[in-house]
């Protein structure tokens, strides 16, 4: 049987730390006026259950040698990223309200010397990946035992990059390597499959040597499920394609492209927001 | 030249697990002796030079060395964001290793030549860009770059150079000096072109006119605060560079004599056109038809001191 992973992405129940981790999304967003907040929420649970029960980290020691890597190769869902830290401990709840501006640890797009905890500054589509492949063979040279996981978003896929860090991820049989796609099958445009198709995505990873998992993107349990399978330094990478909603949890954000990327957010707007993450 | 850069890497990756060789599909046989000697530092990828380099930037965020050597274009055209954001902008020490710097790679037509790269790269914060003139001067720069752990550009010749700088025994990032005492022209150069340079030296001093050389293997920041004195008396200051006219050592040059609130007025330049060169050939058959053979920069300095 087919199982329909849009509906449900589309039927699941948020708890209340998914909405708690929104609320900080909105204090972000409010503080600086602008933001991608639909490319953000569809990344929310995937971060969390990395950050809460997957990831080795540790936000008192950012840099410890040991810990996992994670990259959020789009990094224009970096408000999803930035909640999740802060909820982590890694910088103060309140510094979310400095989102964007000029004096700020946090930008639109993550960067790595500003922010303890940011492996790698991202914001042009189509970098993650390939660095990560680089990292995941860093790891195996060195004999460690740390993992790569890459987050990526379904409109970066359009970048060639993409496959070409593919490719050569398989050929090293990186096995501790884990790519993320966000599957929300929208774009800054709109519907992704009305600009590049994405049609039989588990296909093209698995075409391309990876083993691939389908996942509810929203559904914490399957993503802890997928998330924490042991691997092996030399094996087979994974793709977890995890299907999401852009602007999940927030209806307005659900409904309306134009919450892709928004600037000169006005108050009353983030207050509306704030009501409808809690119906 | 390129055989001796490799031959290098080798040499200190043996010294050094932190040095890693990666090469995008360079044709069979490169580099063998490493590959067998040290597989692990060895990685002959495929014709991906984004991946490549991001790739290459993973390792080095790592803590590796990664000596990535392709053909210069594709470095510095085809993964200029790679470059910019993967390497640069975490100023990780990756060297670039750019294969067939300016003409080159002529016979191959404008897809393959490598004449804008100095401009390219050197608008790059962070990125520390290289011309060496020999084979000694890529060894002993290759050497020096162990100890500084910010990202290289380093532009190959065609190999096979005179070897003109062994009296340089190691590399400290400073102008190379050809002095000819009492001299009214400077010529000054980079790379390759310092060959050509010398060759231009000795047919001036036939003619009874004599030239000063000074070579930038750093491009950049040209450290000229020694050579004050030399730039403020010269009659004759002329930049020979194997680069479009902007962007490459002309314009440091420029940057670097105002700074110090020298005259420009003496100064003139030989160097490619800025154009899409549908001719052929041989990279010597180019040198001439832009005037950067010996004997064609001599011309145009006699030509130079005859109109002052």
């Amino acid at each position: 049987m087919t199982i329909n992973y849009v509906q449900l992405a589309n039927e699941i129940t948020l708890d209340k730390r998914s909405k708690d981790l929104r609320s900080l999304i909105l204090n972000a967003l409010e503080g600086g006026g602008r933001g991608h907040l639909s490319s953000a929420l569809s990344l929310v649970e995937i971060i969390r259950v990395l950050y809460d029960d997957v990831l080795l980290h540790d936000a008192g020691d950012p840099w410890f040698p040991q810990r996992d890597r994670f990259i959020l190769s789009k990094g224009h869902g970096c408000l999803g990223l930035y909640a999740v830290l802060a909820d982590h401990g890694y910088f103060p709840l309140d510094e979310l309200k400095t989102f964007c501006q000029f004096d700020s640890r946090i930008g639109g797009h993550p960067e790595r010397f500003t922010l303890p905890g940011i492996e790698f500054s991202t914001g042009a589509l189509g970098h993650g990946f390939p660095v990560g492949v680089g990292m995941a063979m860093a790891s195996r040279l060195k004999n460690e035992k740390w993992r790569t996981f890459i987050l990526m978003g379904d409109g970066e896929l359009n970048e060639g990059s993409t496959w070409e860090a593919a490719m050569h991820a398989s050929q090293h049989k990186l096995g501790f390597l884990t790519i993320i796609v966000d599957y929300n099958r929208a774009q800054a445009s709109g519907p992704s499959e009305s600009i590049v198709s994405l049609d039989s995505l588990i296909d093209k990873f698995r075409s391309f040597g990876f083993e691939t998992i389908e996942v509810n993107g929203h559904n914490t349990e399957s993503l802890l499920f997928e998330l924490q399978k042991s691997t092996q330094a030399v094996g087979t990478p994974r793709a977890i394609i995890a299907y999401t909603i852009k602007g999940k949890g927030i209806v307005s954000a659900e409904k309306s492209p134009e919450w892709h990327h928004k600037a000169k957010i006005s108050v009353d707007e983030i207050q509306l927001l704030r009501m409808e993450i809690e119906t | 030249m390129r055989q001796r850069a490799l031959e290098t890497v080798h040499k200190l990756a043996k010294k050094d697990p932190r040095i890693l060789f990666v090469g995008s599909d360079l044709g069979a046989g490169t580099l063998q002796s490493m590959k067998d000697e040290l597989p692990n530092q060895f990685f002959m990828e495929g014709i991906s030079e984004q991946h490549v380099i991001g790739f290459s930037a993973g390792l080095a965020q790592e803590g590796f060395i990664p000596f990535f050597n392709t053909i210069g274009t594709f470095l510095t055209r085809r993964a200029y964001e790679q470059i910019y954001i993967d390497i640069a902008l975490h100023n990780l020490p990756v060297r670039l290793l750019a294969g067939g710097g300016g003409m080159v790679y002529a016979p191959l037509g404008p897809t393959h030549t490598a004449i804008e790269d100095f401009s390219l790269m050197l608008s790059i914060p962070g990125l520390q860009v290289f011309s060496p003139a020999d084979a000694h001067e890529m060894e002993t720069l290759i050497e020096a770059s162990i100890n500084d752990l910010r990202p290289y550009y380093i532009r190959f010749g065609k190999g096979g150079e005179k070897i003109v700088t062994s009296s340089f025994e190691i590399f400290d990032y400073a102008p190379r000096l050809f002095l000819t005492e009492g001299s009214k022209t400077i010529l000054c150069t980079t790379g390759v072109m310092l060959q050509q340079c010398l060759d231009a030296q000795s047919l001036l001093a036939e003619q009874g006119e004599s030239a000063t050389i000074i070579h930038f293997p750093y491009l950049n920041d040209l450290e000229i605060s020694n050579l004050l004195e030399l730039f403020g008396k010269s009659k004759n200051i002329v930049c020979v560079e194997e680069h479009v006219p902007r962007g490459g050592l002309y314009t440091q040059l420029v940057h670097e004599l105002v700074r110090h609130r020298l005259p420009t007025r003496n100064l003139s330049q030989i160097s490619l056109l800025h154009s899409f060169s549908h001719n052929y050939g041989s990279q010597v058959d180019h040198l001439e038809f832009h005037g950067l053979t010996g004997w064609k920069i001599a011309m145009r300095v006699i030509s130079i001191l005859k109109e002052k």
